[in-house]
């Protein structure tokens, strides 16, 4: 006779073995014959809420909605950094907020809306005003808080919990005013959110605290401060990788690389498996010219078993720079091979283009840009670099209009301006020539041949 | 006239002109070259006096008159006299320690350096003579003892010139060149005389002896014809040391002390600059220029040569160039300008085209007109005052310059090079990996190639394959078939977003009608209206835009809008685009 395992047991290794969903299956069994059982309802909490677990620290991608409205930030919103993908490109060093897996727009998104669709729904009865002793009976106030928080993403309600619990711990437990906090940030009351972090800290120093902190300061567009305060936790949690991390992320974020390269060296340093911190170090060599180093530094992250197309995509552009030409299109291939969605594949589209154009095969690279530009309708380098294609194949006309797709698609680029500009120039229309070499200039002020062909125009202008 | 200035002047508005015109004698008469002057205190009460050896005049001819020793005190000759040969150098020198400390004068003409003191002859030091052919002796010695006329002696000469190796000597040269009636008197006149072959000095300088004083004991440093440098004891006139360069020198400058360490640079016909080291009696370093040297002056560590291609070229001491700068005119004088009262050392050249430039390195701080091409200058102290320069012309005049005390010597901001140059490129550096990689490049040259083709044809391959489905399918924002191009923005937060498309017509010429937009699109999420809308005709390259509404109403996702467009009386669509649209942001 076969001795079946207690169910509760059976749950609890499921939740251990992180297959949340069997976990919550088997609870919901359990509670279906006994609905009083504390256990199985605790249990059945933390596996809904782990399903939905983000790592709220990461998760710090602000939706456009947030962008334009902020009245926090005082630089100018959606102002491109000057000219860092003019030439083939690794996509970035790293993309972000990363712990779910797919995009669904924004990040922010995964966040707000609750989860319906997919998940399962503890049915619980409308929190009720006494929840403490309610909380009490049944479940830890924790979990609980961490449910209604994470699964039911129902925050004016966790925010009362949490107000709650902390007055009952006569405002003495740093957990509770995180979570607070935690409430608060969400909500968009950054300073009510900042003092309940602070007040945290003189509690308790926790890692995760300072991180919130900065994560306020940040969105109150006061970087130093997040500065600061990050080299403040450094100083009681020396060579903590998520503090450093934060310090090269700010750096990075206000351009200073060369910084931010530092700090992540630093965190290589502590954690040699970083994959952020090599990322980012292999695309700032890339970046620096040496795409022998950053090579090495993609291949690193090859062993340690991350496998996706962006991965492939920068091995095969830093083979083709570093003139591994070997490796440089199977790499392409296997990207091609591992993409997720129409982006990606636009963009290792118009990489392989770019080895086209570089081994002067011109009709594989407008093949290549063409498709880019199939798989990505708003692909202005691709725009870009098929109107040249056109105009050497003497096609003035559509190597003009896609120039001006992708002045207007991408009016920080100032290649397409430039090159729009000389195309005028040539053809004789030296009004829209200036107009585009201005708009040149605007985007990239020390670009001299622009500053060249301006003086030029110029000087015609002055002799006529 | 009084050119010797008692305080400051006023020079306010005039700091661009750094030349006080002191002194000008239009009718001074001197023809000399810069080595042939010098600024020395001839009398030893503190003012300095011009010493010249001038060459004569070249009017008359012949280069046998008018060779002098001048001597000039403010603006005044003092003293003048006459000099044997041409003179090919002149420098003023302290030959012992004798109080008062007066320099001695050198003159160096053919094969002999006068040295004079106090103005007088005091000594004459001959260069040892060369070997002479020992068949050319012979036959002077069968001469003189009348065994051999004069027709016999001219066809020995000249079997010996054509046949020796050492070339033959001064005497047997004239000897050949002169008219047959005239070589009896010759041969009576010369034949008692030992028969020698001397060379002739080019050029001269001075050595400290031993220490680098001011008014320090000197030696003598010689350039030969015969291409050898050699160093002369100021006291007992003996050859200290002798140095071969390949060719014979032209220019020579002197540094150093000769007992502790020297530099002898010297430029030589053979269109080469040479660097001497004590120790060492063949040429250490060796500068081959493009063209011939008119001129050598160090300054500091430093030599700049001026060559006849009009340029003017800084090299290190151990013969680098440091840089070269093109002039305007041919250069006909130069002469180091050191002013150790404010630290200062350049160079004035002087130029064909009556220009005097001053130099430093590259950079020129001052341009001066001068009447006339300057043949020969010098810079120095002159009377009481210690930034002049000296000049001769072309014509004979004399100028005299006095740098104003309040003159500005910085380099021009904008002067010299463009700033862009000097900028270092952000070049990375070689790392080893780099090294590395290109071993295994050369290593496996033809394997990686190999690879690589194959690669590619498989690439082609798959674009071809992808690029064909893609036509199939219409997608891409240009279609194939007709001109027309599309492109979509997505505007608003959502749920409701205006959808603008903007179609162009990117052909030269013709128009396009009878064309629409379709939108396809999921009904569950989205409603769009109008979801057909007519084009109207396309004008050639203007871009027309057409706007939608699109409503979020199903739950909040992202889906794809696609946009057709259709022609009418086809069945496919011209062209497709896939439009991403935005999570609708609800606040």
């Amino acid at each position: 006779m076969e001795v079946s395992m207690d169910p509760l047991f059976l749950a609890w290794s499921y939740c251990r073995r992180r297959k949340f969903q069997q976990c919550a299956d088997i609870c919901t069994k359990i509670l279906q014959d006994g609905p009083y059982d504390q256990a199985a309802w605790s249990l059945k909490t933390r596996a809904l809420t782990e399903i939905v677990y983000i790592d709220e620290v990461e998760v710090d991608e602000e939706g456009i909605a947030e962008m334009l409205l902020d009245e926090n930030s005082i630089a100018q919103v959606g102002q491109p950094l000057l000219p860092m993908t003019q030439s083939g490109r690794p996509i970035t060093g790293f993309v972000r907020p990363s712990t779910q897996s797919g995009r669904p727009g924004t990040m922010e998104q995964a966040i707000k809306t609750p989860r319906t669709a997919s998940t399962a729904h503890l049915t619980w009865p409308s929190i009720p005003k006494n929840l403490i002793y309610q909380g009490n009976k049944i479940l830890s106030l924790q979990t609980l808080f961490e449910y209604i928080f994470h699964h039911e993403n129902d925050i004016k309600n966790a925010l009362d919990l949490a107000a709650q619990a902390t007055e009952h711990a006569q405002f003495k437990d740093w957990w509770w005013k995180v979570q607070l906090g935690k409430c608060y940030y969400r909500l968009g009351l950054y300073r009510e959110a900042e003092k309940q972090f602070r007040s945290a800290l003189n509690h308790q120093e926790v890692v995760d605290t300072y991180l919130y902190l900065a994560k306020v300061y940040q969105r109150l567009d006061q970087p130093i401060t997040a500065l600061n305060l990050f080299k403040q936790g450094l100083d009681h949690f020396p060579g903590e990788v998520t503090l450093l991390t934060g310090i090269a992320r700010i750096h990075e974020e206000m351009n200073n690389i060369t910084s931010a390269t530092e700090y992540y060296k630093d965190v290589l340093k502590q954690d040699n498996t970083h994959v952020e911190a090599i990322a980012c170090i292999g695309s700032n060599h890339f970046y620096t010219d040496q795409p022998e180093i950053a090579l090495r530094f993609y291949r690193r992250l090859l062993q340690m078993g991350v496998y996706n197309c962006q991965l492939y995509n920068n091995l095969g552009l830093c083979c083709f720079y570093a003139q591994q030409y070997d490796m440089t299109l199977s790499s392409f291939e296997r990207a091609l091979s591992l993409v997720t969605n129409d982006e990606e594949q636009a963009d290792v589209w118009y990489n392989i283009g770019h080895v086209a154009v570089g081994i002067g095969d011109v009709t594989l690279a407008y093949q290549c840009f063409k498709l880019a530009l199939a798989f990505n309708n708003d692909h202005a380098e691709a725009y870009n670099n098929l109107a040249v294609l056109e105009l050497r194949k003497g096609r003035v006309e559509q190597s003009k209009a896609f120039l001006q797709t992708a002045a207007s698609l991408a009016p920080h680029m100032y290649e397409p301006h430039f090159n729009l500009s000389i195309l005028s120039e040539k053809i004789g229309d030296l009004q829209s020539s200036y107009i585009a070499a201005q708009k040149s200039e605007d985007a990239f002020p020390e670009h001299v041949d622009t500053q060249q062909l301006l003086k030029q125009l110029r000087e015609h202008f002055a002799a006529l | 006239m009084y050119f010797i200035l008692s305080g400051s002047p006023i020079e306010i508005a005039f700091h661009f002109y750094p030349w006080l015109e002191a002194h000008s004698d239009p009718v001074a008469g001197l023809n000399t070259l810069s080595s042939c002057m010098d600024l020395a205190d001839l009398s030893g009460d503190g003012e300095n006096c011009l010493v010249v050896a001038d060459l004569g005049s070249s009017s008359s001819g012949s280069l046998g008159s008018g060779m002098k020793l001048k001597v000039f005190r403010g603006t005044s000759l003092v003293s003048e006299s006459s000099l044997l040969d041409l003179p090919s150098g002149l420098v003023a020198f302290f030959m012992d320690l004798n109080e008062p400390r007066v320099p001695a004068l050198a003159v160096a003409s053919g094969p002999c350096v006068y040295v004079y003191k106090n103005l007088r002859p005091y000594f004459k030091f001959t260069l040892p003579g060369l070997e002479v052919d020992p068949l050319e002796q012979e036959v002077w010695q069968q001469v003189r003892l009348g065994q051999i006329d004069t027709v016999a002696l001219k066809d020995l000469l000249e079997g010996i010139r054509t046949k020796s190796e050492l070339p033959l000597s001064q005497r047997s040269l004239r000897f050949l060149s002169l008219e047959p009636e005239n070589m009896e008197e010759f041969v009576m006149m010369h034949q008692g005389q030992p028969i020698r072959r001397q060379t002739v000095i080019t050029c001269m300088g001075t050595l400290k002896k031993s220490t680098a004083d001011e008014d320090g004991v000197s030696c003598l440093v010689i350039g030969t014809e015969s291409s050898e440098v050699y160093v002369l004891d100021p006291e007992a006139f003996i050859i200290l040391a002798k140095m071969c360069v390949p060719a014979p020198p032209v220019v020579m400058d002197v540094s150093g002390q000769f007992d502790v360490e020297f530099r002898i640079t010297v430029a030589c016909r053979d269109g080469a600059v040479y660097i001497l080291r004590r120790d060492y009696d063949k040429p250490k370093y060796c500068v081959e220029l493009s063209s011939h040297c008119v001129g050598l002056v160090r300054v500091g560590k430093t030599v700049v040569v001026g060559c006849s291609d009009q340029t003017l070229q800084g090299f290190t001491q151990k013969g680098k160039r440091l840089w070269s700068v093109p002039l305007p005119a041919p250069i006909t004088s130069m002469a180091p300008m050191r002013l150790s009262s404010r630290g200062f050392s350049g160079v004035l050249v002087a130029l064909a085209s009556c220009e005097l430039r001053l130099y430093q390195d590259q950079w020129v701080l001052n341009t001066q007109r001068t009447p006339e091409p300057v043949t020969a200058l010098t810079f120095g102290r002159y009377g009481r005052e210690d930034g002049t320069v000296v000049m001769a012309t072309q014509g004979g005049a004399m100028l005299v310059h006095i740098l104003r005390r309040t003159a500005s010597l910085q380099k021009p901001e904008g002067g010299g090079p463009p700033g862009a140059q000097s900028v270092r490129l952000n070049v990375p550096k070689k790392s080893q990996l780099f090294v590395d990689q290109t071993l295994r490049e050369r290593e496996q040259g033809p394997l990686m190639h190999r690879a690589f083709h194959r690669d590619l044809l498989r690439t082609r391959l798959r674009t071809a394959q992808a690029y064909s489905r893609a036509l199939e399918a219409s997608t891409g924002p240009s279609s194939e078939q007709g001109p027309v191009k599309l492109h979509a923005a997505v505007q608003g937060l959502g749920p409701n977003f205006r959808l603008t498309l903007y179609v162009v017509n990117a052909a030269a010429l013709r128009p396009i009608t009878g064309l629409s937009l379709c939108m396809l699109y999921d009904p569950a999420l989205y409603t769009v209206a109008p979801p057909l809308l007519r084009l109207p005709l396309l004008a050639p390259g203007l871009t027309y835009a057409l706007q939608t509404r699109v409503t979020c109403t199903g739950p909040a996702l992202c889906d794809v809008i696609k946009v057709c467009v259709l022609q009418e009386g086809r069945s496919a669509p011209l062209l497709t685009a896939h439009i991403n649209m935005p999570l609708p942001e609800a606040l």
